[in-house]
C-alpha cells in the first residue's frame, strides 16, 4: 500500500525563485489496485514517482510505502519496490539478460531463484529472441519491455512505472497495458502515471488528475465522467485541468 | 555494506567499461603506442634536432678585414664553411650564416676578433662555441711559437693540468633518467586511463538517465560509490602496468640491441629488476586509487560527459606540475613532501629506480595517499546524497 499524505515538493531555481512542484498532495493506492496519475507535461508526476522511489526528498508531508515512510526509511522502501523511470534507463552496452542478472542481485535475490526467474520473466515478455542482443540494438518497445522485466523481476509488492507506454506503438502499448493487468491479479500496489486519458481509462481503477502540482479530484472514471458531465475522454480531461480544485473534496 | 552488492556494482561498471570504445582507447591503445612514440619523439630531438644544429653551425660568415689566408685556411681546415659579410652583424641576425667574425681594435690597441652569436638558436651557439675554441687554440699556438722564438720552453704556459670526472656511473644516469620519465608518464597516463571509465559511470549515468533507476535499487550510495571507485582505479591500474610493461619491453629490446634509438640504449643500462617493479606497482596501487576517487568525485558534478570532460582536462593537466617538479634533479623526498599528492609518487618511482629511497617516505607516501583516496570516497558519497546534484537540469 502506498499512503501520501500533503506531499509537497519545492524547487529552488534562480530564475523564478522557489517553486513548489508538487503541493500538499495526497492520495492512497491499495494492494491490487492500478492507480493513475494523470497530467499534462510538467504537472509534476514525475517528481511525485521520484519521491515515493527515493529519488528526491519530500519538501513537506509525509509518504508511505508498505508502511515504511521514504525519508525515515529509505532503504527499506527500495527492497519493497519495482521502479520504471520515464526513459527506461537502461544501459545500452548491456544485454537485457545481464541487465536482468545485475538489478535481480541488487535486489538480493538469490542465484539459483535468480536464474530460473530471469527465464521465466523473458518468455513472459516474449523477449526471447533479443534477450542477449545489446540494448542499444534493440527498438523501443523491446526496451520497454526489458524495463518492466527489470521493474518486476525481483516480484515487488509495490511498483510504481513513470509513463511505461510513452512512445509506443498500439500493439506494444497494449502488450504492457496486459502486463499490468495481470500484476494487479497477483495483488501488486500499482501507481502508474500518464498523460493519455484512453489509457487510464483502460488500465486505472482509481485516477488522480494532477495539474501544476495540485490534485484537482481523484475517483474512478465514471465519477470523472458524473463531476463534469462530459462523454468524450479529451473534453473531461481538459475540463478536469480548467476549473479549479474545489470541486474535489465532493468525490475523494 | 556488503560484498555483493559492491562486487555486483563493480563487474556491471568493468563489463560497461570494456565494452566502451572510449575507454578502452584510453586504458589499453594510449599507454601501449604512447611509450614507443615518447621514446621516438625524445630520440627525435636528440638526435635529429642536434644533428641539424651541428650541420648548420658550420656555416660562418666573415668580414673582408678578418680575411687573412692564414686565418681563413685554418678555419676551412677544420671544417668551416666561410661565407664573406659585408656587415657580419646583420648577416647573424638575419640567419644568413650562424655565426659571424669582425675585426676591431680593443681600449688597448691590439686587434680585437668579435664573434657575433644568437643565443637564442642552438646552430649559433655551437657555432660561437667552436670558434671560440678555435681562435683560443690559434691564439696558443702564437704564444708558443713565440716562446720558442725566445728560447723558452712551452711547458711554462701549462703548470698542472685539470681534469673533471663523473662519479655517478652511467647506470645511474640511465636510472635518474628512466625513473623520472617512469613517473611522469606513469601518472599522467594513469590519469587519462581512468579518466573516461571515471565520466561515463558518473555524468554518463546521469545524461543516459540511468543512475535513476540504480539509485532507486536497493544498493546503498556507499556501495554504489565503492563500485564505481573500485573500478576505475581498475582501469587507472591496468593503464599504469600497461604504460610500464610497454617501457620494459621497449628497454629490453634496446638492450638486445634489437632497434630502439639512442635513448633506449642509455636507458637499458638501468633496465629494473623485478623487485623494482613491485615496488613501483606498490607505489601505484594507492595512486590508482586515489586517482580514481578524485575523479569520479568531480565528474558527479556535471551534467553532462562534455561537461564533466571539461571539469577535468585541467585536473589531468594539473598533474602535469607536480609530476614534472619530480623530475627536476635534486629533490630529495623526505617524509613532508611525501605528503603532497602526484608529486609524491613521481619523485619515490625515480628514487625506487635509483635503488635510494627511505622506507619512511614509502610508507608515507602510500598511506598519505590512501589517506586523500578515503576524503575524496567520503566526498562522493556525500554527493551522491545531494540530489540537487543528481537531478540538476
Ligand atoms: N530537478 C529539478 N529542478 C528544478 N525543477 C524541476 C526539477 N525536476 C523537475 N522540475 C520542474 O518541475 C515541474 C514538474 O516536473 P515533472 O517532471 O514532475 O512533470 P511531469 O508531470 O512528469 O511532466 P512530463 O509529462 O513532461 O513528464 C516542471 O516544471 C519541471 O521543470
Ligand atoms: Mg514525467
Amino acid at each position: 500500500m502506498i499512503q501520501v499524505e500533503s506531499l509537497t515538493k519545492t524547487f529552488r531555481d534562480k530564475a523564478r525563485g522557489d517553486r513548489a512542484v508538487v503541493d500538499q498532495v495526497s492520495f492512497e493506492v491499495r494492494d491490487g489496485e492500478i492507480f493513475g496519475l494523470l497530467g499534462p507535461n510538467g504537472a509534476g508526476k514525475t517528481t511525485t514517482l521520484r519521491m515515493l522511489a527515493t529519488l528526491l526528498k519530500p519538501s513537506a508531508g509525509r509518504a508511505l510505502v508498505d508502511g515504511h515512510d521514504v525519508t525515515a526509511e529509505p532503504a527499506e522502501v527500495r527492497r519493497r519496490i519495482g521502479f520504471l523511470s520515464g526513459d527506461t534507463g537502461l544501459y545500452h552496452r548491456l544485454t537485457p539478460r545481464e541487465t536482468l542478472r545485475i538489478f535481480g542481485r541488487l535486489n538480493r535475490m538469490e542465484e539459483d531463484r535468480l536464474r530460473d526467474r530471469i527465464d521465466e520473466v523473458i518468455s513472459m515478455l516474449s523477449m526471447q529472441e533479443f534477450a542477449d542482443i545489446k540494448v542499444d540494438k534493440l527498438s523501443t518497445g523491446m526496451r520497454q519491455r526489458v524495463g518492466l522485466a527489470r521493474t518486476l523481476l525481483h516480484d515487488p509488492p509495490i511498483l510504481i512505472l513513470d509513463e511505461p507506454t510513452s512512445g509506443l506503438d498500439v500493439p506494444t502499448a497494449r502488450v504492457i497495458e496486459e502486463f499490468i493487468v495481470s500484476a494487479r491479479k497477483s495483488g501488486k500496489c500499482i501507481l502508474y502515471s500518464t498523460h493519455v486519458m484512453e489509457e487510464a481509462e483502460f488500465l486505472c481503477d482509481r485516477i488522480a488528475v494532477i495539474h501544476e502540482g495540485h490534485i484537482r479530484i481523484i475517483g474512478t472514471m465514471g465519477e470523472l465522467k458524473a463531476v463534469t458531465g462530459r462523454e468524450r475522454l479529451r473534453e473531461i480531461f481538459l475540463e478536469l485541468l480548467d476549473s479549479g480544485g474545489m470541486r474535489k473534496a465532493a468525490v475523494v | 555494506m556488503t560484498f555483493r552488492m559492491v562486487k555486483t556494482i563493480y563487474l556491471k561498471e568493468m563489463l560497461d567499461m570494456f565494452r566502451d570504445r572510449r575507454s578502452l582507447i584510453s586504458m589499453i591503445v594510449v599507454p601501449v603506442l604512447a611509450v614507443p612514440s615518447l621514446f621516438a619523439v625524445v630520440h627525435y630531438f636528440t638526435q635529429n634536432l642536434g644533428k641539424k644544429a651541428q650541420n648548420e653551425s658550420a656555416r660562418v660568415g666573415i668580414s673582408a678585414s678578418v680575411s687573412q689566408p692564414g686565418l681563413t685556411g685554418a678555419l676551412k681546415s677544420v671544417g668551416f664553411e666561410l661565407v664573406p659579410q659585408t656587415d657580419a652583424r646583420a648577416a647573424v641576425e638575419n640567419k644568413s650564416v650562424a655565426a659571424s667574425l669582425d675585426l676591431t681594435r680593443a681600449a688597448d690597441g691590439t686587434g680585437q676578433i668579435v664573434i657575433y652569436v644568437d643565443k637564442t638558436r642552438e646552430a649559433s651557439s655551437i657555432a660561437a662555441e667552436r670558434l671560440t675554441a678555435f681562435l683560443e687554440r690559434l691564439k696558443l699556438e702564437q704564444v708558443k711559437s713565440s716562446l720558442r722564438g725566445l728560447g723558452v720552453s712551452e711547458r711554462v704556459l701549462n703548470p698542472f693540468t685539470v681534469k673533471s670526472t663523473n662519479v655517478a656511473p652511467a647506470k645511474k644516469m640511465a636510472g635518474f633518467i628512466l625513473g623520472s620519465v617512469l613517473g611522469y608518464a606513469v601518472l599522467l597516463l594513469m590519469f587519462t586511463g581512468g579518466m573516461y571509465p571515471a565520466i561515463d559511470m558518473t555524468a554518463g549515468e546521469k545524461e543516459r538517465h540511468t543512475m535513476e533507476t540504480l539509485l532507486a535499487s536497493p544498493a546503498s550510495r556507499e556501495e554504489i560509490v565503492l563500485g564505481k571507485v573500485l573500478a576505475t582505479t581498475t582501469a587507472s591500474f591496468l593503464t599504469a602496468m600497461l604504460t610500464i610493461a610497454s617501457i620494459l619491453i621497449s628497454i629490453q629490446r634496446a638492450g638486445l640491441g634489437q632497434g630502439g634509438g639512442e635513448f633506449e640504449r642509455l636507458v637499458s643500462r638501468a633496465a629494473p629488476d623485478a623487485s623494482t617493479v613491485v615496488l613501483v606497482l606498490l607505489t601505484l596501487l594507492p595512486t590508482a586509487l586515489f586517482a580514481a576517487s578524485v575523479m569520479i568525485a568531480i565528474a558527479l558534478f556535471a551534467r553532462g560527459f562534455k561537461e564533466a570532460q571539461s571539469l577535468l582536462t585541467p585536473v589531468v593537466m594539473a598533474v602535469v606540475v607536480p609530476a614534472v617538479v619530480g623530475m627536476l634533479p635534486g629533490i630529495e623526498l623526505n617524509v613532508g613532501l611525501a605528503l603532497i599528492p602526484v608529486f609524491n609518487v613521481s619523485q619515490l618511482i625515480k628514487e625506487i629506480v635509483l635503488g635510494e629511497f627511505s622506507h619512511l617516505a614509502f610508507l608515507a607516501a602510500f598511506l598519505s595517499n590512501v589517506f586523500y583516496a578515503l576524503v575524496a570516497f567520503w566526498f562522493s558519497v556525500r554527493i551522491f546524497k545531494t540530489e540537487s546534484v543528481l537531478f540538476r537540469s
